[in-house]
């Protein structure tokens, strides 16, 4: 058939430009390592940590230690000891983001807050700095914990002396200050604890969270989808510029098949492209394609369907080489930010959010992590397919109504 | 001179090509902007507005003594009005209905209050477990609900250890201890309360919030963001442009106008050098125009004007000796296409351009950008956005020059060969 | 010595294995139009390129107003002026933009550029066309654009590599005749190209060159007696003329036979109108119909194919 023919020749076009294929396969890869490592590396827990540094002005005080513990044991944040003569300097790491904040513990600290002084620690941090912001949190509730500590000291003593008076000033200083140890071993055994995990279907109770590659795996076959286009675009561009599109009309060949033997090449091309991140990310990083197959290749479908016609348009419309590559590169930010190929939609504005998804790349990761990261079956990919397939015909239509063979 | 013949003819061509100004201007200002409307949007008054949570709640707990019911009080910490712009919170009948709900997206995160929740908090013994659970994709949203309820459970947990410690002393001293510890209990509770208003209001004694030295106030925060953003992008399109100038070369060898060049009186030591030059006073209109346009668009402040002309001074040396390097290496200007897109993209990535607005990046890339230009001009732009001196800037200018140098080296040592 | 505009001596390159330019020698007088005719491949860009000093000879040297091409290289691209086979100019700017950027390479500056410009956007007829984009022009305005670059400098020597390649009749007149009018201004021609007619018009001298060598020399005139004032016989043929060539070869008055694809057969003779009914004779006794006939008296394509065996065009 004519339009096999047109696909295979142009498919043998593309195969032949080595640098191609190291674009459209290697490159990808690299993203996804690259991505996958900085928004959480791996899901053996070695999590990103947030270093706070910490300057323990009451060493040896029973309630910085309770701070400091709790920093520690919470594995979202990395308390680094600061010395004290350190403290500029430390401040300085927190504007330069090297640390997301410092906390000041000043000398005394349990002893204000056991003997009903103003215990104040200080905070250095960027109160702007959303990232932040989680770190804050924690370091409050540490803090709140260890004047509790001091407090359920004061209210034992005080209780105790409700209902029996202190021999003497330092009958009552050891008693609160057993009190403040018990206090402080309680806390560390709390009766009510709090836990959180991810919801995953189909997935060990216990199994650690997926890991930052199951957001930039198929956030990078989003993206590159869109680039591998930039040469099948490019190579409409150059055969309508030498003539040869035009030749082709004098052939038997119709408009239409020979639109459908470059759609039918693209096609391939994206597809092949997809289908070799897919088998990478399933093999290489774990991420679980396979968890739905039918489910993983109707988005691939959709994908591939939609970025061909994406390439289409492009083609049609772009006169120079220099343009496609012009286009597709502000086509790709644009579409991988605002969809959440980069990063997750959730950590930007509402607005932000909002918009996102109105484009089809929001759509196409809602379908892969629908299956990756929820580990949802088919069911859960056909509003995201559906959405693509509109986009798709909507972008067909508009590169064959801008069509030009010459 | 003929050299600056050369050099204008090609800045001419560059100029006039619809392609080249949008790679120039429009590009690193549009893509700039949106992430900017991305991390906060324009408004610069820093606030940061999530998408609303929704949580579904499973309150199993069975109560304890004298109707206290822990489970009804977290519930309504959570109904609180003051949480209402951050969750919507609505009730399932048991855990699997919770976890369905979110494992079917109709729910962002269930909370799954266990039946001894009363009892864990009212006897001495009791333990218990509150069971959050989150769709896979959001981290901030259950960290804020996880916020709230580790608040009421700490509360919790630290009124039953105001009285099991009270009771605990109290018994070693062999004295009576149950009238009191019920008080305990309540002015515990009470003092857990009175610290959580002072937070609310954002008066909280116990911590005094003091901003980084050398954070400037008069900056907004959306300029502050959007100016390490802006840094990511400019630089990118920076290294592009001067790869695109340095293709006219690869560009008039196929068009036929070099050898034609060849063969006029002018040598063709001049002619290379008068293309080389082009890269050149490009970059020094795109910089200039895209840090004055930033600044007036976004409010960007770039630093001292001493640090900013040396920051400004590296960045188009080590990018012009870039661009020329790599085309060196292609053939024809159908490669060219393909390499400018990937290689740039690439070494934008490893010089960390992409991933300017994330914070707290794991040390070992920040030691791999280092290894690329990229990387250098990053950190020298931030430097200067920080307010350094020019001292500070003295190192960084250097590697940026030796890098600029060597690179340019090897591509004209490359284009010599080929031509000359 | 001093009146040659161009002394070429046993010029060779070599491409690896590819001999393009295997041992000519050539001399070219001043105020002389040169042509080098022969087919597409024969070396005629070589040697211009080795004339223009993009390419080093492998072996060999030449002399251009005195100037050796290996090794004064500077003054000889100053006299000349080369006109390259594919158009060679900046496609988005102006024709006028072009001419003074070129006009400032081959060192001019200011108003005597400025009314130099003027000067050549007049003789190639584009004065009113000067603010065009070059990429808007058609095929032919583009060449004479790529002529006037040439001129601007007003060399001594002009190298028109094919000039006329796929243009439209008209401006193909335009570009014979300006190469006539720059002639009679005193510049020598060296003009390359494989359109017999244009060489027999144009050149005082030809040299035809076939696959880097220098066949033939001379004036129009001395060529075309090569062949001795033979008749071209071009014959189209149905059927098997195996045998009937032989026949044909041993007709008195026939020095040449040669055949071109399938069915056409090309002779050289003394007398065509003498030698026709010989061979319409020969054809009906083998059986063979010939189906048209040309004659064509001796010209530069006759000279071409009795030296080699095939025709100048491919």
């Amino acid at each position: 058939m004519r339009v096999l023919d047109i696909a295979l020749k142009d498919l043998l076009q593309i195969v032949r430009d080595r640098q191609t294929i190291l674009f459209t396969i290697a490159m990808p890869i690299v993203f996804t390592v690259f991505f996958g490592l900085i928004f959480r590396p791996g899901g053996d827990g070695s999590e990103a940590r947030l270093p706070v540094g910490v300057v323990d002005g009451d060493a040896g005080g029973a309630l910085s230690a309770v701070v400091v513990e709790m920093l520690e044991a919470s594995g979202a944040v990395e308390p680094v000891a600061v010395p004290l003569d350190e403290e500029g300097r430390a401040a300085d790491d927190v504007a330069r983001g090297r640390l997301t904040a410092l906390l000041v513990l000043p000398p005394g600290f349990t002893e204000a807050a056991l003997l009903g002084g103003d215990p104040q620690v200080r905070l250095v941090t960027d109160v702007a700095d959303s990232t932040g912001h989680g770190a804050r949190t924690l370091i409050e509730r540490a803090v709140l914990r260890a004047l509790s500590a001091a407090r359920v000291a004061q209210l034992s003593a005080e209780a105790a002396e409700g209902v029996r008076p202190f021999a003497d000033a330092a009958a009552r200083d050891a008693y609160l200050r057993d009190a403040l140890r018990r206090g402080v071993a309680a806390w560390r055994d709390v009766p009510v604890e709090v836990t959180m995990r991810e919801a995953r279907v189909a997935a060990e109770p216990d199994s650690p969270p997926a890991g930052g590659f199951a957001q930039s795996s198929p956030g990078m076959i989003v993206q590159f989808s869109i680039y591998g286009l930039m040469t099948a675009a490019g190579a409409l561009v150059l055969e309508r510029k030498v003539g040869a599109l035009q030749r082709l009309l004098t052939t038997p060949a119709s408009r239409a098949e020979i639109v459908a033997g470059k759609v039918l090449a693209m096609f391939v091309m994206v597809f092949v492209q997809q289908a070799i991140l897919v088998g990478f990310g399933q093999v290489a990083f774990g991420v679980d394609y396979m968890h739905a197959p039918l489910g993983t290749l109707l988005v691939m479908v959709a994908l591939a369907l939609w970025a061909t016609s994406m390439g289409l348009l492009i083609g049609a419309v772009a006169r120079e080489q220099s343009q496609v590559v012009m286009y597709s590169l502000v086509a790709m930010f644009v579409l991988a930010s605002l969809g959440g190929a980069w990063f997750p939609l959730e950590i930007t504005g509402r607005t932000f959010a909002t918009i996102g998804h109105l484009l089809p790349t929001a759509w196409a990761m809602d379908g892969f992590q629908n299956i990756v990261l929820r580990g949802l079956g088919l069911a859960s990919v056909v509003t995201p397919v559906l959405v693509l397939a509109g986009y798709a015909v909507v972008f067909f239509g508009l590169a064959v109504w801008r069509l030009r063979f010459e | 001179m003929k050299l600056l013949d050369i050099a204008l003819k090609d800045m001419t061509r560059h100029f006039r090509s619809a392609f080249g100004l949008v790679m120039m201007f429009v590009a690193p200002l549009l893509v700039t902007g949106l992430i900017a409307l991305a991390f906060g949007g324009l408004a610069g008054d820093g606030g940061f507005s999530l998408p609303q949570t929704r949580v579904v709640v499973a309150d199993q707990d069975e109560g304890g003594d004298a109707g206290f019911r822990a489970g009804g009080l977290l519930l309504d910490a959570m109904n609180d009005p003051d949480m209402a712009s951050y969750m919507v919170v609505s009730t399932a009948a048991d855990p699997a209905a919770a976890r369905q709900a979110v494992e079917l997206r109709e729910a962002d995160v269930a909370v799954i209050i266990p039946p001894d929740l009363s009892a864990a908090v009212t006897t001495h013994d009791g333990s218990a477990v509150v069971e959050i659970v989150h769709d896979p994709t959001l981290t901030l949203g259950p960290g804020l609900v996880k916020a709230v309820v580790d608040g009421v459970v700490d509360a919790f947990n630290g009124a039953r250890i105001a009285t099991h410690v009270t009771a605990a002393q109290l018994a070693e001293q062999g004295l009576p201890g149950d009238r009191v510890v019920g008080q305990v209990a309540m002015r515990y509770a009470e003092w857990v309360q009175a610290q959580g208003a002072e937070r609310d209001r954002g008066e909280y004694a116990a911590i005094a919030i003091q901003p980084p030295p050398g954070v400037a106030d008069d900056v907004s925060l959306g300029a502050r963001i959007i100016g390490t953003i802006a840094v990511g992008m400019v630089l990118f399109f920076v290294f592009f442009t001067a790869a695109s100038t340095a293709e006219s070369i690869v560009r008039e060898d196929e068009e036929g106008t070099l050898a034609r060049l060849f063969t006029t009186p002018t040598s063709r030591s001049t002619i290379l050098a008068g293309k080389l030059l082009a890269v050149g006073l490009t970059l020094i209109v795109q910089t200039i125009v895209l840090i004055l346009l930033a600044r007036l668009i976004f409010g960007i402040s770039w630093g001292r004007p001493l640090a900013v002309t040396m920051v400004l001074l590296g960045t188009i040396v080590a990018a012009a000796g870039f661009g020329v390097c790599v085309m060196s290496f292609v053939q024809n200007t159908r490669q060219s296409g393909p390499v400018m897109g990937g290689v740039l993209t690439v070494s934008a990535m490893l010089g960390g351009l992409m991933t300017t607005g994330i914070p707290n990046l794991p040390a070992a890339l920040t030691t791999v950008t280092l290894f690329t230009p990229h990387g250098w001009a990053l950190h020298a732009w931030k430097l200067a956005m920080e307010g350094a001196a020019a001292g500070a800037l003295v190192a960084p200018l250097l590697v940026l020059l030796g890098y600029g140098a060597a690179l340019f080296g090897v591509g004209v040592i490359r284009f010599r060969r080929r031509f000359a | 010595m001093s009146s040659q505009a161009i002394s070429i001596r046993d010029l060779h390159k070599h491409f690896g294995d590819i001999h393009a330019v295997q041992g000519i020698s050539l001399d070219v007088q001043q105020g002389e139009i040169f042509s080098l005719l022969g087919p597409n491949g024969a070396g005629k860009t070589t040697a211009i390129s080795i004339l223009s000093c993009l390419l080093e000879p492998t072996q060999g040297d030449a002399l251009v107003m005195g100037h050796s091409v290996t090794r004064e290289s500077a003054a000889v691209r100053a006299v000349i002026g080369v006109v390259p086979q594919d158009v060679a100019l900046y496609p988005d700017l102006t024709a006028r933009e072009n001419l003074l950027f070129w006009g400032k390479m081959y060192g001019l500056r200011g108003r005597p550029l400025a009314a130099r410009v003027d000067e050549v956007l007049e003789t190639i007829g584009l004065t009113d066309r000067q603010k065009g984009r070059v990429d808007t022009f058609s095929g032919g305005m583009k060449r004479r654009v790529n002529i006037g670059v040439a001129l601007l400098h007003r060399p001594q020597v002009i190298y028109m590599d094919e000039p006329t390649v796929g243009i439209d009749p008209q401006s193909r007149r335009n570009i014979l005749d300006s190469v006539k009018e720059l002639n009679r201004q005193g510049m020598t021609v060296l003009y390359t190209t494989h359109y017999m007619e244009e060489a027999e018009e144009l050149s005082d001298y030809i040299a035809i060159m076939d696959h880097g060598k220098v066949i033939a020399y001379g004036t129009h005139p001395e060529l075309v007696r090569i062949v001795g004032e033979q008749d071209r016989i071009t014959l189209t043929t149905s059927g098997d003329y195996d045998g009937l060539l032989d026949r044909w070869r041993r007709l008195d008055g026939v020095s040449r036979v040669s055949t071109e694809g399938e069915d056409t057969v090309t002779l050289l003779a003394t007398d065509g109108n003498i030698i026709l009914p010989r061979v319409f004779e020969e054809a009906t006794r083998a059986g063979v119909r010939i189906a048209s006939v040309q004659v064509q008296e001796p010209n530069l394509e006759a000279v071409f194919l009795h030296l080699t065996g095939r025709a100048l065009r491919d």
